[in-house]
């Protein structure tokens, strides 16, 4: 017996296999399923890594390592002077670094880093990608007009910029002609040799330079070094990163895992259609003497063989759309965190084996269960259908009761929630509590429904007991579909009141008609001209608090969106004593981050260093600051610049009497302001926005293919379904069911049960973004938004079900048109 | 010289309903020599197919003891009931039960090839015999219902069980087509020396075989022990009357 | 001639790196494609059609204090500086540090930050604990690296802090300051012999083909100084050889690179020779024999035996190994003369961004003494 295991095993192995050859519609629902599940995980996977890869390199620059800066005080830039005198005095790991954002004539904001490649430290067994200039001829086309600006692809293909071409600048001026090619840790910047973009620039001035790793005697040696106006400032990005960026990662995991969860509900579907349909195969296996051993060993080996299949294909599509995905995410990281990746995403041995447990284990989650229900079921029993019903029924039961279970705990977890993947837990248990909960209460539906028709309507009569017959065979994909329009609902509904949230708040917060950042402007020569109804200074100065950058803001208290400022927390009598800047200690303002993210509550102490050392200030109120990822204070600007006297000018911001936006350019122009110095509001709020849908853009593509992915479940499963009751419905017309008779039968039930799905999803979908805003997001990011309601995504959603839905009865109704002939000959065969 | 096959003993079943309960079985005892065929006759209800699946080892008997080819199996645990399965059984049924996804020529040699005993010559015999050439490379559902059963028959005989156990299988078929069935199903039965017990209701399909017993509220009585020329031991049924 | 043709070489991980860039960015090909063929021509530089730069001529005649000073009409120049030296209890030690200038363009410097002239530096140091060397690159322009007189009229040649400061017009006496490996080197040099025109006069030709440099050295430099390393400070006094050499193709198409010695001999006079190699085995070889005073002869293929003894394996931080010619039969016949040099140690391999050979030497053989060698050009 032993001996002829192995034999048995690959025949039987081969028998089972066979059923895929004679239905590859469902080997593709079940590599659909898998390569989807796998693809949408793998790319989100490979995207977060990427993204951490990239961020331990954000002490890197171009191939170089930058330890620290060494800035001004008050960030005015440092000159090449003090940049060649350290050279000189033997700090050869200083490069030059610019490192500004840059407007388009078209309105984009780019980032371009430019350095001297030939003074960066290189890197042991890496360094920069540029051929050694010593040697190489594309030294001088970088160094020597007209220059090159290099563009990763990505980027040029966002600005639309053919190589060679020149991007105009919103001041006037143009960049080099452009050159698609990279530098290591470029990200999506444009780059360019330090020389050139000066010139280009017209800049006389790096924005800060860079210091490789020196031992911490020349660390020493080097700040003291260093002219009065400098300041050597250790570069934490790395740290910072990671740490900022890790909710957002989080977040992206857990729309992946969603991705993936649901790519099993299809797995599982064609799994259990698969066995179902080789039900028969199977006891005939038995019957001639398999034992339900070498059966169950089959069925894992052909689990094994699908989780290959659909972990190497699924990992290969994933590849490809994190391809595709990448850009939008590294845009966001860029504007929102300052983080710079790389143009290319590579696949890790790790991730492919995580991706294949995953897979497996997915696989086998979805073989589980109808393997143990088949163990349990003895030979004789195995052919009739009645045992298998009760199972169902019981079955419906069993998940209500698991489905309440979870909702308990999510219950009972939700007032403890304080780390986002706590928050990720009570969300994916009421997700997954409410599908388990979907079945029975589809059932209770159609009984209801049931109870409820007159007795003379035969054929609804029949159409509702059909539903009792159709949905053990959909309520998965039912649940799948549940899933995806809960989490559809619940993240449309949060990037919609962000939104909101968003606009209202640049309505108060961006109240100047223009904002001037120049340091040629003198403020004073505008004077009380006519047009100028208010200008206001702003000052900033940067340090680290609890750890993470922090800004100081300054802001003119007279000013009017100043005077009109709304609290998020904080009472208005404490508002006007921060105004006049009293209060004992120090009133100070600070955004919302502080209070979320920094655990500081109203009335709270916190300390800031100052020019003359730690002082005390009680927080009196927070505001509203969004898309910030930073810590940042606000305290009128005559208690900011006695407090930091080399606080940095960050811009005017001017309020105009009506209409005069002309005279107002041609006036800062007269008062030294040069052309694109300035921003009117319109382009800010514009740009802000832009910004905003970029950075949520990657949620938006995870959420269109996982509704997609849903919508292949649906469809696999009724195709399915369809398939399997041909010869059913061929009976039925045999027996003089009319076509319009057939689609009441059929489609009415179906119907009842999406919409008892989508009902579901609406309350579910409310819940999530619930937990989103009021939660999630405030202890991510910690901003909070008012949750703005509208019914717009579930009629959107409710119209692709329903195209999905009624896709699917179309093909079954080829189908039956098609087959009816061959079905009628054998029931006639087989009756005859 | 005759050997055994296939012994009952005081062979009882009792279905427990909650209306009360049912015997199925009540002391059955009979036996049939190897390489003989017996047709196994009944009413619906009757317990024709558990006394059946008793032998096929599906049902477990409440007392008594069954002997398959001198092993007795009433104590045999699964993976032994896996190994009888495998050796020595075929079971033919009335659906067919053929394996939807693989050619007639694979479901012909599927049992025989689990068991490790595929013979291109019977093989060859059986095809030509129950006219199955032109039809190898088709699926099952491609076939009439003849057609399907001849395919299952020669599935079972293929393999050389010792003893095939069948269950009506021309309950499906009209009737000129189960009796050539029926004709072919035991002149190969003969032709492979393999013994056959039949449950059937046809007394038509049952005069082909060596012997015939009557079920009736589990109780079985010897119609025909052998009401053709037969020399040798052609098995019996006793009844605890008598 | 020391010389810089070998340090065109490119190194295995360079090349790779151009690979990658070549298989990621298609839009970097071009730049990729041209540096990528550089890269499998590392003589090209010095093989590069002159068209357009200074050309070598003879006859031209060397002026001291000017030609001191870069000749950016040319492609390539060097102050190159080798020192045998030891401490108060007589460990050996070697010192060797290079100022290389390129052209990268016939056209005139337009100075500033879009300077053509591009400068790197290599400094290595020998101690009885090991070899240790460090490279460096500037753009000409800015003032990170350059050759002038400074406004004291005093000559400096620098990159970074690394720095030859003449104390009148020209490097000697002057005084060499670099770090390398966290080892500062601070060497005075003094030379009371004249500087030794090398070939005819200065114009030292390189092939049958007309490649040619202007090439003068200094080679009884004698040289006190100290290496300063954890706060300690260490005395070393020795003898070191500068030479000064300048060309728009040094290099004939031929030539894959060579093998130069200059030797201090103990009884003051002083031996250079060098052999270009040519793809048919008859190699190129010129020399000259400096007297105490600081009389030179110039040598050539019938007056000098230059010729390697053996191979030693050498194995790089990279980890390839090369078998190089580390011992060298060395004789001039007329004068009955004759010595075997070897290396100190093997392990000079520099694995910069152009690779090369460069280590002291021990002599042997009608008198002792001791040098640098430099072998170039070995894949």
């Amino acid at each position: 017996m032993k001996a002829e295991t192995p034999r048995q095993f690959i025949w039987v192995l081969l028998t089972l296999l066979s059923h895929y050859r004679r239905h590859p519609g469902q080997a593709l629902a079940m590599i659909v399923g898998l390569v989807t599940g796998v693809a949408l995980w793998a790319a989100v996977q490979l995207i977060n890594d990427h993204a951490r890869a990239s961020y331990a390199e954000a002490d890197q620059l171009l191939g170089a390592e930058a330890s620290a800066w060494i800035r001004a005080h008050d960030d005015s830039g440092v000159a090449p002077a003090d940049y060649i005198e350290l050279r000189r005095a033997g700090f050869s790991t200083v490069y030059p670094v610019i490192d500004v954002r840059l407007r388009s004539s078209s309105g984009s904001f780019i980032t371009l880093v430019a350095t001297d490649l030939l003074a960066l430290p290189l890197l042991a067994g890496g360094g920069s990608t540029m051929a050694n200039p010593f040697a190489a001829a594309s030294w001088l086309p970088m160094i020597q007009p007209p220059y090159q600006a290099w563009y990763p692809s990505a980027l040029a293909r966002q600005l639309d910029i053919a190589p060679g071409q020149q991007l105009q600048l919103a001041n006037g001026q143009a960049l080099p002609p452009a050159l698609i090619q990279t530098q290591a840790q470029q990200g999506q910047r444009i780059f360019m040799d330090v020389g050139a973009a000066m010139a280009v620039l017209q800049r006389r001035q790096f924005s800060y330079l860079a210091v490789g790793h020196l031992p911490p005697a020349e660390q020493q040696r080097l700040a003291a070094s260093l002219p009065p106006h400098l300041q050597l400032v250790p570069n934490h990005q790395a740290i910072d990163l990671a740490q900022l960026t890790a909710s957002l990662h989080t977040n992206l995991t857990a729309m992946g895992l969603l991705s993936f969860a649901v790519g099993l509900f299809i797995v599982f579907n064609a799994v259990r259609f698969s066995l179902l349909a080789r039900q028969g195969s199977l006891t005939t296996l038995r019957e001639m003497g398999v034992s339900t051993g070498l059966l169950g060993l089959a069925i894992v080996a052909e689990s094994l063989l699908w989780a290959l299949l659909g972990t190497g294909l699924g990992l290969l599509s994933g590849f490809l759309l994190s391809q595709q995905l990448l850009p939008a995410v590294a845009t966001s990281m860029q504007s929102l965190f300052g983080a710079s990746l790389g143009a290319t995403v590579s696949l890790q041995p790790v991730q492919v084996l995580v991706a294949f447990s995953l897979t497996l284990a997915g696989v086998g989650l979805a073989l589980a269960m109808p393997l143990w229900q088949r163990a349990r079921t003895s030979i004789r029993h195995s052919r009739s259908a009645p045992a298998q019903w009760q199972q169902e029924h019981a079955g419906v039961k069993r998940m209500a009761a698991v489905a309440l279970v979870l909702l308990l705990v999510a219950g009972l977890i939700y007032p403890q929630i304080d780390s986002v993947v706590a928050g990720f837990v009570v969300l994916g248990l009421v997700m997954f509590g409410g599908a388990l909960l979907l079945p029975l209460l589809v059932q209770l539906s159609i009984a209801a429904v049931a109870t409820l028709l007159p007795q003379r309507h035969w054929l609804l009569r029949w159409s509702v007991s059909d539903a009792v017959a159709q949905l053990p065979h959909l309520r998965i994909a039912l649940m799948a579909l549940l899933l995806t329009l809960t989490a559809n609902i619940g993240v449309t509904t949060l990037v919609g009141s962000f939104r909101a949230a968003l606009g209202d708040w640049l309505q108060t917060r961006l109240s100047a008609n223009v904002y001037v950042q120049s340091n040629t402007l003198d403020l004073a020569a505008l004077g009380q001209a006519q047009w100028l109804a208010y200008a206001a200074e702003r000052f900033g100065s940067s340090q680290r608090w609890q750890d993470r950058p922090t800004t100081v803001r300054g802001l003119d208290v007279a000013a009017p969106d100043a005077q009109a400022l709304l609290l998020a927390q904080g009472n208005p009598a404490d508002l006007a004593l921060w105004r006049q800047g009293d209060g004992e200690p120090q009133a100070i303002l600070a955004n919302e981050q502080v209070h979320f993210l920094g655990n500081q509550l109203l009335g709270s102490l916190v300390e800031l260093q100052t020019a003359t050392g730690l002082q005390t200030f009680k927080l009196v109120g927070f505001v509203h600051d969004y898309g910030n990822a930073n810590f940042q204070f606000y305290l009128p600007n005559e208690t900011l610049l006695k407090l930091w006297p080399q606080a940095r000018r960050e811009g005017v911001a001017l309020w105009l009497q009506g209409d005069t936006q002309e005279q107002a350019t041609a006036a800062l122009l007269q008062a030294g302001a040069k052309p694109g110095e300035w921003l009117l509001q319109d382009e800010i709020k514009r740009v802000s926005f832009a910004i905003f849908d970029r950075t949520f853009a990657i949620t938006a593509a995870l959420n269109t293919l996982t509704l997609l992915v849903a919508g292949l479940a649906l469809l696999a499963a009724l195709l399915a379904v369809h398939q399997q009751r041909l010869p059913e419905y061929s009976h039925w017309r045999a027996m003089g069911v009319g076509f319009r008779q057939w689609f009441l039968i059929v489609a009415l039930p179906l119907l009842l049960m999406i919409v008892v799905t989508l009902v579901l999803a609406v309350p579910l979908g409310l819940i999530l973004s619930w937990l989103l805003i009021h939660d999630l997001n405030v202890i991510a990011f910690g901003w909070t938004m008012p949750l703005r309601w509208t019914w717009v995504p579930v009629w959107q959603l409710s119209g692709l079900t329903l195209v999905i839905v009624f896709a699917t009865l179309a093909v079954a109704v080829l189908r039956v048109r098609q087959t009816l002939p061959d079905a009628l000959k054998q029931l006639a065969g087989n009756e005859g | 010289m005759t050997t055994t096959m296939l012994t009952l003993s005081h062979v009882s079943k009792t279905y427990h309903q909650p209306d009360g309960d049912i015997t199925v079985l009540a002391d059955v005892n009979l036996h049939l020599p190897a390489g003989k065929t017996a047709a196994l006759l009944g009413e619906s209800g009757s317990g024709k197919r558990t006394l059946l699946h008793l032998v096929a080892g599906l049902v477990k008997p409440d007392s008594g003891t069954i002997d398959i080819a001198g092993q007795r199996v009433t104590d045999f645990s699964e993976s032994q009931w896996n190994t009888l399965r495998c050796q020595t059984l075929s079971l033919v049924f009335q659906q067919y039960h053929l394996v939807p996804t693989l050619s007639v020529l694979d479901n012909i040699l599927l049992q025989a090839r689990l068991a490790g005993r595929v013979d291109a010559s019977l093989q060859q015999r059986l095809v030509d015999a129950l006219g199955l050439g032109a039809l190898l490379k088709r699926l099952p559902f491609q076939l009439s219902g003849g057609q399907q059963q001849r395919v299952a028959i020669a599935r079972a005989l293929m393999h050389q069980p010792r003893l095939i156990l069948a269950d009506e299988p021309t309950g499906n078929l009209d009737e000129a087509t189960g009796q050539d069935v029926m004709r072919l199903f035991v002149e190969l039965v003969q032709m492979t020396g393999s013994s056959l017990l039949m449950v059937t209701h046809s007394r038509e399909m049952a005069s082909y075989m060596d012997c015939r017993w009557q079920l009736h509220h589990g109780v079985i009585s010897n119609v025909a022990a052998l009401d053709t020329v037969d020399t040798g031991d052609t098995g019996s049924v006793t009844n605890h009357e008598g | 001639m020391s010389s810089a043709g070998s340090r065109l070489l490119v190194t295995k991980g360079w090349l790779r790196q151009k690979l990658l860039m070549l298989s990621c960015a298609c839009g970097g090909l071009l730049v990729s494609a041209v540096a990528l063929a550089e890269s499998q021509q590392p003589y090209q530089l010095l093989r590069g059609n002159p068209a357009g730069y200074g050309a070598v001529v003879p006859g031209k005649p060397i002026e001291l204090p000017a030609d001191h000073l870069p000749h950016k009409d040319y492609r390539i120049e060097w102050w190159y500086l080798t020192a045998n030296l030891q401490d108060a209890q007589g460990n050996d030690y070697g010192v060797h540090w290079t100022l290389f200038r390129q052209s990268l363009s016939a056209a005139a410097d337009p100075g500033g930050w879009a300077s053509n002239q591009v400068y790197m530096a290599h400094g290595a140091l020998t101690t009885p604990a090991g070899h240790v060397y460090e490279q460096r690159f500037a753009r000409g322009g800015i003032g990170q690296a350059g050759v002038v007189l400074d406004e004291q009229g005093h000559f400096a040649a620098w990159l970074d802090d690394w720095q030859l400061r003449g104390e009148a017009d020209g490097p000697l006496p002057g005084q060499l300051v670099f770090t390398v490996a966290g080892a500062k080197v601070v060497l005075d040099l003094q030379a009371n012999t004249p500087w030794v025109l090398q070939g005819q006069n200065g114009y030292s030709q390189k092939s049958a083909q007309g490649q040619a440099s202007y090439y003068y050295s200094q080679p009884h430099i004698r040289i006190s100084g100290s290496l300063q390393q954890h706060d300690e400070s260490l005395a070393l006094d020795g003898v070191g050889w500068l030479d000064r050499e300048w060309s728009s193709q040094p290099l004939a198409p031929d030539q894959p690179g060579w093998d130069w010695l200059a030797l201090h001999l103990d009884d003051g006079n002083a031996l250079m020779v060098y052999r270009l190699r040519q793809a048919n085995g008859e190699h190129w070889i010129s020399g000259s024999w400096v007297d105490p005073q600081g009389q030179a002869i110039t040598l050539g293929p019938a007056e000098v035996v230059f010729e390697p003894l053996a191979t030693n394996p050498v194995t790089s931080a990279a980890g390839r190994v090369r078998d190089l010619p580390l011992s060298w039969r060395v004789a001039l016949p007329a004068k009955g003369l004759s010595w075997t040099v070897s290396s100190v140690a093997a392990d000079h391999w520099l694995d910069t961004a152009f690779p090369y050979w460069e280590g002291p030497v021990r002599v042997q053989g009608s008198t002792t003494g001791r040098g640098y060698l430099e072998l170039t050009g070995y894949e």
